[in-house]
């Protein structure tokens, strides 16, 4: 009997202990990054900016991946507002745009400030959500217009020649916005003709098979405009057993680690970076401010709810310093003015 | 498929002797179907291309394109034939592209196992078909629950082993291997040709492949027939995996660039490979021709969409379409009691 007891009191014991340590650490504010997955280097990135954030800070980071399911997305969200009582600051990509109503409410119940990147409807207003500090998307259009642009430069007659295009999923938001970046920077320069595009939903191997495909039909195409890094690889792999890398260019954009190696090799013109780490610390350390009362959300201006920021634009003159910079080393960010890289009102 | 193929032997005794020989011919192959159905689709595009669909360029590019899926084809139509379904093609890829890129030459560590890499790759495919195999026939785990597991588990492993990176390879010995020609056909092609030949020759000519075909016709007869049925499903689903290893380990060579992500786009089209095929989902029938051409159907199909510019936005649909039309007509209603 005696045992019996020895073990129940052990038990009691150990459950107050961590009931003890678990009201211990809500003291400290959990800093939160929801990303889709962990399989691409973009989104893994989030999750190194907020560790170096969370260690400069002495917070703890807790990194929610939704692997791009919607549901994990919410319950996961759900564990850990109960498991910090709301004690925490949160900095989403959301899997989808209409994610960002259910997490909206549930970040409005818990009492948690936060900043959605990319996606959001344009119908959802933030300002009708007291703890949703910002909206911040990039700058897409802006996107395809730059790599567009560096692409008809590299023909043999600059800004004279045929390209074809592929796309990246065609309901997504990114994806929409850079083509229209190309449209606009075609309608500029009428000696280049879109001979025909083709979606590959961000995938290598899709990309690959339509690039093979296309230059079947278009051997004497001049360049590849591809909507992002990934898809580029497959374009430059397809051209490779065409024998035509290196002489029909290929644009990115994303700035993947690969794509800086093909611009140094010469088959890719240019890409543009989007530093994930300083997005998540930048939305961390604004929902962080919010929540110590430095930044009062109800008196910011429309304009900085929701916005855009550019990329880091990489092309050849540049890509060694960047880099160097950029890329072998985290670089400090200054992020005592939130707004400093603000380049228009977003949707 | 069976009525189709009497159909043309019966009108093969009153038709002159080259028809008649095109039927003896189709019925001992039971390919009629898809040869049609590739002929059509050829004559539709080369007229709606003016030709251009039938340069030799195009059709390199279709049998380039074509012989990877129909690699993985090959391997997942066995388990078909079983009667089961394989799920595991993207999961098992994704892991051996991750062994691909980190063990051939490439710019993160100083591994260079040159080409060992493709038994490594057939290895880690069958190791993982190995589990497939034991995990539906001991654990009696029904094969589309115990692959889509798997699936995961094997992409779980190569996200954690990856961590996010791209890898690049270096070595290009096997890029160029599958990118020469043999008098102008893809030694990728010649390849996928070999793949099929061999496992056409097994299922024919083998004890294992009468056992396969007993076991996908009806298991209980079979296994009353003295058939080991779990070591034979077992064998299937390592060899399917071997065989996953080897497409995978070509398509991670031939992109030059290892990722998890890179068997997230295999699943759909090697399972539209297979149905549009002729390989009946309901087993015992079909074999390494019908999935081989289903994969040059399919590809043949979406080349030209291409080059017809057919709207992006509605080429997916019609691959969807392509399927169910395929399952439609090659389903063995016969078995199904219910359809759920």
């Amino acid at each position: 009997m005696k045992g019996k007891y020895l073990v129940v009191l052990l038990i009691a014991a150990g459950l107050l202990l961590s009931v003890t340590l678990a009201v211990g650490a809500q003291a400290k504010t959990t800093l939160v990054v929801m990303i889709r997955g962990l399989d691409n280097p973009y989104h893994a990135n989030y999750a190194e900016g907020a560790k170096v954030l969370g260690q400069k800070l002495g917070l703890p980071v807790d990194v929610l991946s939704s692997e791009g399911n919607s549901q994990k997305q919410f319950a996961d969200l759900r564990a850990e507002i109960a498991k910090t009582g709301g004690n925490m600051v949160v900095n989403v990509d959301p899997n989808e745009a209409p994610d960002v109503v259910p997490i909206a409410k549930m970040l409005e119940d818990a009492g948690a400030y936060w900043v959605n990147w990319w996606n959001k409807p344009p119908d959802v207003k933030v300002q009708n959500y007291p703890h949703w500090i910002a909206h911040i998307a990039f700058d897409a259009v802006g996107q395809g217009y730059f790599n567009a642009k560096e692409l008809f430069k590299t023909f043999k007659t600059p800004n004279k020649g045929k390209i074809v295009a592929i796309q990246g999923m065609l309901a997504n938001n990114a994806a929409i916005g850079r083509f229209q970046g190309l449209q606009k920077a075609l309608k500029e320069n009428p000696g280049v003709t879109l001979l025909q595009w083709e979606s590959a939903e961000w995938d290598t191997t899709k990309a690959y098979n339509a690039t093979k495909t296309l230059l079947a039909a278009y051997p004497d195409v001049d360049g590849v405009w591809c909507a992002n890094d990934n898809m580029g690889m497959g374009a430059i792999q397809a051209l490779k057993e065409a024998g035509l890398a290196g002489k029909v260019l290929v644009t990115g954009t994303d700035g993947n680690p690969e794509a800086f190696d093909a611009i140094k090799a010469g088959y890719m013109t240019s890409t543009e970076f989007q530093d994930s780490r300083y997005q998540a610390q930048l939305g961390l350390t604004m929902a962080l401010a919010a929540k110590q009362g430095k930044l009062d959300v109800a008196k910011l201006p429309a304009k900085y709810r929701s916005w855009l920021i550019p990329g880091v634009q990489v092309n050849r003159a540049n890509v060694e310093k960047f880099v160097n910079d950029y890329i072998k080393k985290m670089p400090t960010y200054d992020l005592s003015n939130y707004f400093a890289k603000w380049a228009g009102e977003a949707p | 498929m069976a009525t189709m193929n009497g159909r043309s032997a019966s009108l093969g005794r009153r038709l002159p002797a080259p028809v008649a020989m095109v039927g003896t011919w189709s019925r001992r192959t039971g390919i009629l179907a898809q040869v049609l159905t590739l002929a059509i689709i050829v004559a539709g595009f080369a007229l709606g291309t003016r030709g251009k669909y039938l340069s030799w360029a195009n059709i390199q590019t279709i049998l380039s394109l074509a012989a990877i899926p129909a690699i993985l084809a090959i391997g997942l139509h066995l388990t078909v034939v079983l009667g089961g379904i394989d799920l595991s093609v993207q999961g098992v890829a994704s892991l051996v592209a991750i062994f691909v890129g980190l063990l051939m030459k490439n710019q993160y560590n100083s591994h260079d196992v040159g080409l060992w890499i493709i038994p490594i790759a057939l290895g880690i495919g069958g190791a993982a078909g190995l589990v497939n195999g034991v995990l539906n026939t001991r654990l009696r785990i029904p094969s589309f629950i115990a692959t889509l597991g798997m699936s995961w588990v094997l992409y779980g492993m190569a996200v954690y082993i990856n961590r996010a990176v791209n890898i690049q390879i270096l070595d290009e010995r096997i890029f160029k291997a599958i990118n020469g020609m043999v008098l102008g056909i893809p030694n990728i092609a010649i390849l996928a040709l070999i793949v099929a030949i061999i496992m056409q020759f097994i299922q024919d000519r083998t004890q294992f492949g009468r056992y396969l075909y007993a076991i996908g016709g009806d298991e209980a007869v079979a296994q009353q027939g003295g058939v080991k049925v779990e070591k034979i499903k077992i064998l299937v689903f390592t060899i399917a995996g071997i065989v996953y290893g080897l497409g995978a380990a070509l398509l991670a060579c031939r992109l030059g660039v290892a990722t998890s992500r890179m068997g997230n786009s295999l699943l759909f089209p090697t399972i539209t490979a297979v149905a549009v095929g002729g390989v009946a989902l309901t087993g015992g029938l079909g074999g390494a021709k019908n999935a081989a051409l289903g994969a040059l159907i399919v590809t043949a199909l979406n080349d030209g969409m291409v080059l017809m510019h057919v709207n992006p936005y509605a080429q997916q649909a019609v691959n969807g379409v392509v399927l169910i039309i395929a399952v439609a007509l090659t389903l063995d209603r016969k078995k199904l009691g219910f359809i759920k």
